[in-house]
């Protein structure tokens, strides 16, 4: 499996800097993906992103797919006033006990949001995570993480 | 948990009686103002749902309605929570007695803030620490009650697994004992012994009913007691899990007398024996329930003497396999004694049952159109109930039938996919997203899940009921799937462009084409679908079927259509409740269990209607084939485009331009879920595909999985050829016709640049010609002719010639 990046590697600096240049090209579209498109604003012509670099591309699929209360709980986004404001919150795991704000920085563009929170979690994340070291009895049993299970 | 600004997510909630209500008749509203002193109640027409500010933006019409202006606020709750409810009756009165059954407990201990926490009860007439009943205590372990006393195996039952239960207590002696055997034991398991005890007490019994799965927690004579399945009676201790076959017998039994009453009441053939198990036994028997019978109902059928049948309330899924199910038969109209157990869930609801705050007898001459309440406070809060008006049946007051998915708005009502199935990210390849309203039921799981959910104890959510407030059938609500409105806000979409370019439409809804069949929809000339009208029961697509063939004209909005097989369930009011069932293919956020792919309502086999041989492509020309829901693409023209059959759909747009690379989803046209043709699937063999979003998209979408055998590389959008939305149109007998937009963001993309788009100006084309009168023109001569259904791939057409060609030649 490709490893989350660690700290100060060169594959982190080059995945935050196209995550970053890709997020910029997203301002604007009702949507959003890890591409470049043909300018700002626009979701036509993908290109870049994920399609271009693998490891990226696979690192943000293993981010995807980790469980919701996992390592402190997933980060979401959360839309704090329709259309203007949103805030990152925290996945608690448990139903009935809904998501927690992480910190009170506001947003104010949808997709701006989703940088920071894959800065989170790279930090979040450990590079051993799904190998063997990190076996528990949890491998033993699928959950309800629908998508992949 | 609250919004950022220090209050609750949502203080206002609301629900209709009805989604569709006919001209002339009422409709109520039910409120609750959970906050504020009072409300402001506004009639108002729906638009445009949609606050993008790329777009045109929100838009609503205030009209006129005698329930305009404040009303008084009050809260009401749901009791959410599925039981059997036996009313209180002296045989239930017992001195001493047997309780029985065979459990599958999907939950049986609870995690550290569990919404619901707290022992679960099994079988309870027991309240207030008096009367009798089967509990699970808040380590899993069975417990007796009787009275203030406890009895408990201190053993945790396993969950997802088959337990023999069972309790008795001698009224003279004292004696209690307390059986847990479970079906299955293995290598490791420890034996599991007879529990007994000495009780210095006599049942006290009170009137509260006999409960399963939970038991009367409380009396509440209040505002919270009048919205209880049981009014007054607040039931508490919700069981996540299955019971089967329940006795109740009036004395101790021993345990050869328990195995014997498995057998339960057995009252036919009184020549031959006593109506219990045996003579003997059937002198003791109180009650034996049956679930197998009435399936369908909302009755517990008790098959004992004393005809304790009990009411199902809350929904809880029935056809469930039983104990003794043996893989051989799996639809349970054929064998249902093996499908004797409920399934029973904590968030289980049927009906909010609150109280009424206004009635709206909606006039004869209010036009049919998209309407909602709209309620506000004076502190900024605010909530919508939409609902549509129709003409009467057999009514036609316009040309044009717009048909709002219903059924769909039903099966996504009130996900919660965002908050917790994380993997749904893996969809989305995002972030997603949480609204106002996504929040507030992420900690009000009482309101109830959607078909894509599965319960809170994991097990798959299959029915819906829309009486409760649905708070993703809203307007102003983006989607997590795609960051954008979705099935009902999405619709607006084709609403605001039909109303700002002049058309006149009626609006009806699933389940008015569902009941009524083919004489709610054959004056239309022509009809158009919303974006995404997946799930459809058979009479839906019976008359839909019959409107096409008698030369009706169909406009497919979007894609994903006619996937689902759906049922109304019998035992509830038009259009209130919906079933569905994931079995073995399709797009499934949970699957169901073997042997439980019929439905309750009517023995229906669940699933894709392409696997009881109703092809999606059938109904429209074109069928799902991939999703992705990160950003759309266009389209570009063929050269079938050209073709004179259909050239017309393409007056004032070129030949090479870009179709939709623009759009209010995922910036652009094609784009989430995609339609293909496919002749072998079922697209008709004349079907001309005019335009095609084809090796324009992402990795984020995938071909579906019905249409591979088994996980290989190369089924995303960069790399197979059916990851693609194609347009495609055909002739129907009698001059009619359909056409096919074949992606869900379609819509999206009309109001572009003040609705001059060649998104738009193709969809007017389309339905300035299918809504004029009489048959559409005839095609060319040369048009009707001989084809084949794989005629169409050039490959395949040299193939089957070279093989045929004489050999040597």
């Amino acid at each position: 499996m490709f490893p989350i990046p660690t700290r100060d590697s060169e594959a982190r600096a080059r995945m935050i800097a196209e995550h970053r240049a890709c997020i910029d090209d997203m301002k604007g579209v009702a949507g959003c993906s890890i591409l470049r498109t043909e300018r700002q604003g626009s979701a036509i012509e993908p290109h870049g992103g994920i399609h271009e670099q693998m490891d990226l591309a696979k690192v943000l699929v293993r981010m995807r797919a980790m469980q919701p209360g996992a390592h402190g709980g997933k980060y979401v986004v959360i839309c704090t006033e329709v259309e203007r404001q949103w805030r990152i919150g925290r996945l608690t795991g448990v139903r009935g006990r809904p998501p927690e704000f992480v910190n009170d920085t506001v947003y104010t563009d949808e997709n701006e949001i989703q940088h920071d929170i894959f800065l989170l979690r790279l930090d979040q994340y450990p590079e051993t995570d799904g190998m063997p070291e990190d076996f528990h009895e949890g491998w033993k049993r699928h959950d309800d993480n629908w998508a992949v299970t | 948990m609250s919004s950022g600004n220090g209050t609750a997510w949502m203080r206002i909630t609301a629900y209709g009686d009805k989604w569709s209500v006919q001209q002339g008749d009422p409709i109520r509203f039910f409120v609750n103002c959970d906050g504020p002193a009072a409300y402001d109640a506004q009639l108002v027409r729906l638009i445009h749902g949609d606050t993008n500010p790329a777009g045109p933006g929100f838009k609503e019409v205030p009209l006129d309605a005698p329930f305009n202006g404040r009303h008084d606020g009050r809260r009401q709750v749901i009791h959410s929570g599925s039981h059997v409810v036996v009313a209180d009756r002296r045989p239930l009165r017992v001195a001493g007695f047997t309780l029985q059954c065979w459990i599958w407990p999907t939950m049986p201990t609870k995690v550290e803030g569990y919404w619901k926490p707290g022992p679960q009860a099994l079988i309870a007439k027991w309240s207030d620490d008096r009367g009798y009943g089967l509990f699970l205590d808040e380590n899993g372990a069975l417990e007796l009650r009787i009275n203030g006393e406890r009895l408990t195996t201190g053993v945790p039952v396993r969950d997802h697994a088959w337990h023999f239960v069972a309790a008795t207590f001698d009224a003279e002696s004292g004696r209690a004992v307390l059986y847990h055997e479970p079906q299955i034991r293995y290598a490791l398991d420890p034996v599991i012994e007879p529990v007994e005890a000495t009780l210095d007490t006599r049942i006290e019994h009170s009137d509260v009913p006999l409960v399963m799965a939970g038991y009367a927690e409380r009396r509440d004579e209040g505002p919270a007691g009048s919205t209880s399945p049981v009014p007054g009676v607040i039931l508490g201790g919700d069981y996540n899990g299955k019971i089967d076959s329940p006795r109740l017998c009036n004395r101790a039994l021993s345990r050869m007398e328990i195995e014997t009453m498995k057998l339960g009441a057995r009252p036919e053939l009184d020549e031959r024996r006593g109506p219990g198990p045996t003579g003997e036994l059937s002198t003791c028997l109180v009650a034996s329930w049956d679930f197998s019978e009435g399936i369908p109902t909302r009755t517990a059928v008790d098959k004992g003497p004393y005809r304790l049948h009990g009411e199902v309330v809350n929904l809880p899924t029935r056809a469930m396999t039983g104990h003794n199910w043996r893989g051989v038969e799996t639809n349970w109209q054929h064998a249902p004694q093996e499908y004797g157990a409920i399934h029973f869930h904590d968030d289980d609801l049927d009906d909010a049952r609150w109280d009424v705050d206004f009635e709206f007898p909606v006039p004869e001459d209010l036009r049919s159109a998209v309407y909602a309440v709209k309620l506000t406070s004076e502190d900024g809060d605010e909530d919508y109930v939409p609902f549509f008006v129709r003409p009467p049946l057999g009514v036609c007051t316009a040309k044009i039938g717009v048909i709002m998915s219903t059924i769909d708005y039903m099966a996504y009502a009130n996900e919660h996919l965002a908050a917790n199935a994380a993997g749904a990210e893996l969809l989305v390849y995002r972030i997603p997203i949480l609204q106002a309203q996504n929040m507030f039921l992420a900690e009000h799981r009482e309101y109830g899940g959607s078909i894509y959910d599965t319960h809170t104890d994991v097990s798959g959510l299959c029915l819906s009921s829309r009486l409760r407030p649905v708070l993703s059938f809203r307007p102003k609500y983006d989607h997590f799937l795609m960051q954008a409105p979705w099935q009902f806000p999405a619709d607006l979409h084709l609403i605001d462009w039909l109303t700002e370019l002049g058309y006149e439409f009626d609006v009806i809804a699933d389940e008015d084409i569902s009941y009524d069949g083919l004489e709610r929809i054959e004056g239309y000339n022509v009809l158009i679908t919303g974006s995404h009208p997946e799930h459809k029961d058979a009479n839906y697509l019976d008359a839909i079927h019959a409107y096409k063939q008698r030369g009706g004209r169909f406009m497919y909005m979007g894609a994903d259509g006619f996937y689902w097989i759906h049922t109304f369930h019998p035992a509830y009011g038009r259009g209130e409740v919906t079933e569905m069932r994931r079995c073995e293919s399709g797009i499934r956020t949970w699957r169901a269990d073997p042997g439980e792919y019929h439905h309750q309502s009517n023995g229906q086999l669940g699933g894709m209607w392409r696997y009881v041989g109703r092809y999606l492509h059938s109904v429209a020309g074109t069928g799902m084939s991939s999703e992705g829901f990160d950003i759309g693409s266009y389209y570009t023209r063929t050269p079938e485009s050209n073709d004179p059959r259909v050239s017309w759909a393409f007056e004032g747009i070129g030949y090479d331009e870009r179709l939709g690379d623009f759009g209010l989803v995922g910036g652009g046209a094609a784009g989430t879920e995609l339609d293909i043709v496919d002749t072998s699937l079922g697209s008709p063999p004349h079907t001309l595909l005019v335009a095609t979003s084809a090796g324009r998209h992402t990795d984020g979408y995938l071909l579906v999985m019905e249409d591979f055998g088994f996980n290989q590389a190369g089924l995303t959008g960069t790399e197979h050829p059916r990851v693609r939305a194609d347009i495609a149109y055909h002739e129907t007998p009698g001059g009619g016709a359909c056409f096919a937009f074949s992606s869900i963001a379609y819509c999206g993309s009309l109001s572009h640049n003040n609705y001059d788009n060649n998104i738009s100006r193709l969809t007017k084309n389309v339905l300035d010609r299918f809504m004029q009168d009489g048959p559409l023109p005839d095609p060319p001569s040369d048009a009707v002719l001989h084809r084949g259904r794989l005629a169409y791939d050039p490959e395949l057409n040299r193939r089957r010639i070279d093989a045929l060609a004489p050999k040597g030649s």
